[in-house]
């Protein structure tokens, strides 16, 4: 694979800063939102046309002084080109990666992988406690559930 | 394996999945030997992967195809019209399981429901009560649990939020299945270990598919052979418009004919039309058996929604068996709601790689992470009910489009009709009553997927200018070409479609094994 636009300390600063701004997750670390800029050039890389409009769109975000930026004013920024091809890019495949990383997982509370560990049968699939046992069979209409 | 000679004209099965597997089994079990042409490979369980991305790249046909239309899937997934299995056991191998039968006014939707503008309904050809018997035997053949003296499964945590919220509400109907995954061990299958993985493939092989039953049972009876990676790409007649072969690619797209006594049609209603269409010829210039002009029409895919609520009290809604929980009290049809027939709720859990891509597509911004922060603590349904056959809902060839064998891709075009505006907008805000009862903090209101129900696109009718396929699923205008997957519905119903797919499945072999062994075919 031709790498078109490359995984520079620069070029992952700014996407990192646009996935976090995009992705505004304040228990999150750096970690997953590095992957997903790599992920996301990664993906650019794929074609010479995506590789294209992640360069020239990360150059803007550049002059823009992007990285700058706070919260406030990089959201909306990101809301002046949130219909650009560059957005969309950025949005799609950074996503993706975001949520798959294990780390976000065990942050968000997701255990993953469960078969070998023999499923959640013995490790609380019910152990849902703050509610009454509810009636699993099906209604009887002569009985008054 | 039993080997079949490609000049040896036996019946040739197109799909191995509800309906190509079943058929596959119960034509074999008849003595009549067969050959089914899968297009997927033969994945077995040991290759499934607890993964979401990774299964679906593994497991779902990716092959090249658009959409158009007003849907919002057109907008977000607009390659990606459906979600549905490539492999041996086709989507059965990725459904979740829940499996109530229709009810005897679904199969007379025009008698029941009227003419509805925009709505190309039409009664079904068959009953409740002719299809009655063939319900048992397919609810025996996937275990369904509350049926037949299966047990109940257990409540998981998504089940206990979702049940106690239906008592809040009043509603009555509320129970862990009918679910096609078995609570213990049946017919030569473990019981569910509630690894909360259905839509990735099952390991355990608790629950019930053609991969684990129906296709290995054929190949037992030494008259089936099983060919993966065979895709199906023309059916071809003789002289007199009888199909006579089933040409196909293997894996490198070397084409391959075998000889056909009669062939069944179970591609799932995307590939389905699209064969008959790619067979058009000089007698059937419009697509085998077309004469109707309905090949492809009427689309269907139920009006589907999701809804994610949020409490402060943690849920962990993966695991266990994910749609093991089913709300029938908005099922009837009740016309003083503003709409046609009704639907279903039904538990339903994506891990967050999924949930991050499905809950709002496109979404960003502090909105969209309170969803995700949420994960722990949120429980979540599906919405299934009846959407409206149009005319112009349709699967065509494209013009622009092709696979990667240069062959047209399928086109798939869906409008709402607004009897499925009205209905989602109804089932969205019972939903939404329904969690608030037990203490929802917020909540996701979740358009539909890429397709997972795919229904009509090839509707038996009992006149032969309304639809494709007679009472039986067999052509109108060819004698030996049956359908035996969704795309025979005339209308959808509001009940997930596997079991009746599957009770299709049975009556039509014993129909079929009937003719061939009075020489009829």
């Amino acid at each position: 694979m031709n790498n078109y636009v490359n995984n520079t300390p620069n070029e992952q600063l700014l996407l990192v800063r646009m996935l976090r701004v995009m992705f505004p997750h304040k228990n999150f670390s750096d970690g997953p939102y590095e992957e997903a800029a790599e992920a996301v050039i990664n993906a650019a890389n794929s074609t010479p046309g995506q590789a294209l409009i992640l360069y020239n769109g990360l150059r803007e975000l550049e002059n823009s002084s992007f990285s700058t930026l706070d919260l406030v004013a990089a959201t909306t920024y990101l809301e002046r080109i949130e219909k650009s091809s560059f957005f969309a890019i950025v949005q799609s495949s950074g996503l993706v990666a975001l949520y798959n990383n294990h780390d976000v997982w065990k942050t968000l509370g997701y255990e993953g992988p469960s078969f070998d560990l023999g499923g959640y049968l013995n490790r609380g699939f019910n152990d849902l406690d703050w509610l009454p046992e509810p009636r699993i069979t099906e209604y009887e209409e002569e009985s008054d559930q | 394996m039993k080997k079949i000679s490609k000049d040896e004209s036996v019946v040739v099965i197109v799909g191995s999945g509800a309906g190509g597997g079943t058929m596959a089994f119960e034509l074999t079990k008849a003595g009549i030997p067969c050959v089914v042409l899968e297009a997927g490979p033969h994945l077995k369980h040991e290759d499934y992967v607890n993964d979401e991305w990774e299964a679906f790249g593994q497991m779902a046909w990716l092959d090249s195809r658009s959409t158009s239309g007003s849907w919002r899937v057109a907008k977000n997934f607009p390659e990606l019209p459906t979600w549905i299995v490539k492999a041996v056991g086709g989507t059965t191998t990725h459904w979740a399981g829940a499996v109530p039968r229709f009810k005897d006014y679904e199969f007379k939707a025009l008698s029941t429901y009227g003419k509805l503008d925009g709505a190309n309904l039409l009664d079904w050809p068959i009953t409740l009560d002719e299809l009655a018997p063939y319900y048992d035997l397919a609810e025996i053949a996937v275990g369904a649990t509350h049926r037949h003296g299966r047990p109940p499964l257990p409540a998981n945590n998504n089940y206990k939020v979702f049940a106690n919220g239906a008592k809040g509400v009043k509603y009555k109907h509320y129970a862990t299945g009918p679910y096609a995954t078995n609570a213990e061990p049946y017919d030569e299958r473990p019981g569910s270990i509630q690894d909360g993985f259905n839509f990735q493939g099952d390991k355990n092989g608790s629950k019930w598919s053609t991969l684990v039953r129906e296709i290995p049972r054929a190949i037992k009876t030494g008259l089936c052979e099983l060919r993966p990676e065979s895709q199906a790409v023309q059916i071809t007649h003789d002289a007199a418009g009888n199909a006579d072969a089933v040409l196909y690619l293997d894996a490198e797209g070397n084409l391959h004919r075998q000889a056909a006594k009669a062939v069944c049609v179970a591609g799932n209603s995307i590939e389905s039309p699209r064969l008959l269409l790619l067979s058009a010829s000089s007698m059937f210039p419009d697509g085998l058996a077309n004469s109707s002009g309905q090949v492809g029409r009427n689309y269907m895919r139920h009006l589907t929604g999701s809804v994610y609520a949020r409490f402060d009290k943690p849920v962990h809604m993966y695991r266990g068996e994910t749609m093991a929980g089913i709300i029938a009290d908005e099922q009837p049809h009740d016309p003083s709601r503003g709409f046609v027939g009704g639907y279903y709720m039904e538990t339903l859990a994506l891990g967050p790689s999924f949930l991050a891509s499905f809950a709002d597509p496109g979404a960003w911004g502090a909105d969209f992470t309170e969803i995700m922060d949420a994960y722990s603590h949120t429980a979540g349904m599906w919405i299934v009910g009846e959407d409206m056959p149009q005319s112009s809902n349709r699967v065509t060839l494209s013009s622009s489009k092709r696979d990667k064998w240069d062959l047209p891709a399928a086109n798939v075009h869906y409008d709402d009709h607004k009897n499925d505006l009205a209905m989602r907008a109804h089932a969205y805000e019972k939903a939404t009553n329904l969690y608030e009862s037990v203490g929802s903090t917020g909540r996701q209101l979740t358009p539909p997927y890429p397709s997972t129900h795919n229904l009509g696109t090839l509707r038996m009718s009992a006149n032969a200018e309304d639809g494709v396929l007679d009472n039986y699923g067999r052509a109108h205008d060819v004698k030996n070409l049956f359908v035996s997957d969704g795309s025979v519905m005339t209308t959808g119903a509001s009940a997930n479609p596997t079991l009746t797919i599957v009770a299709l499945a049975i009556r039509q072999a014993e129909y079929l094994a009937k003719q061939l062994k009075s020489g009829e075919l």
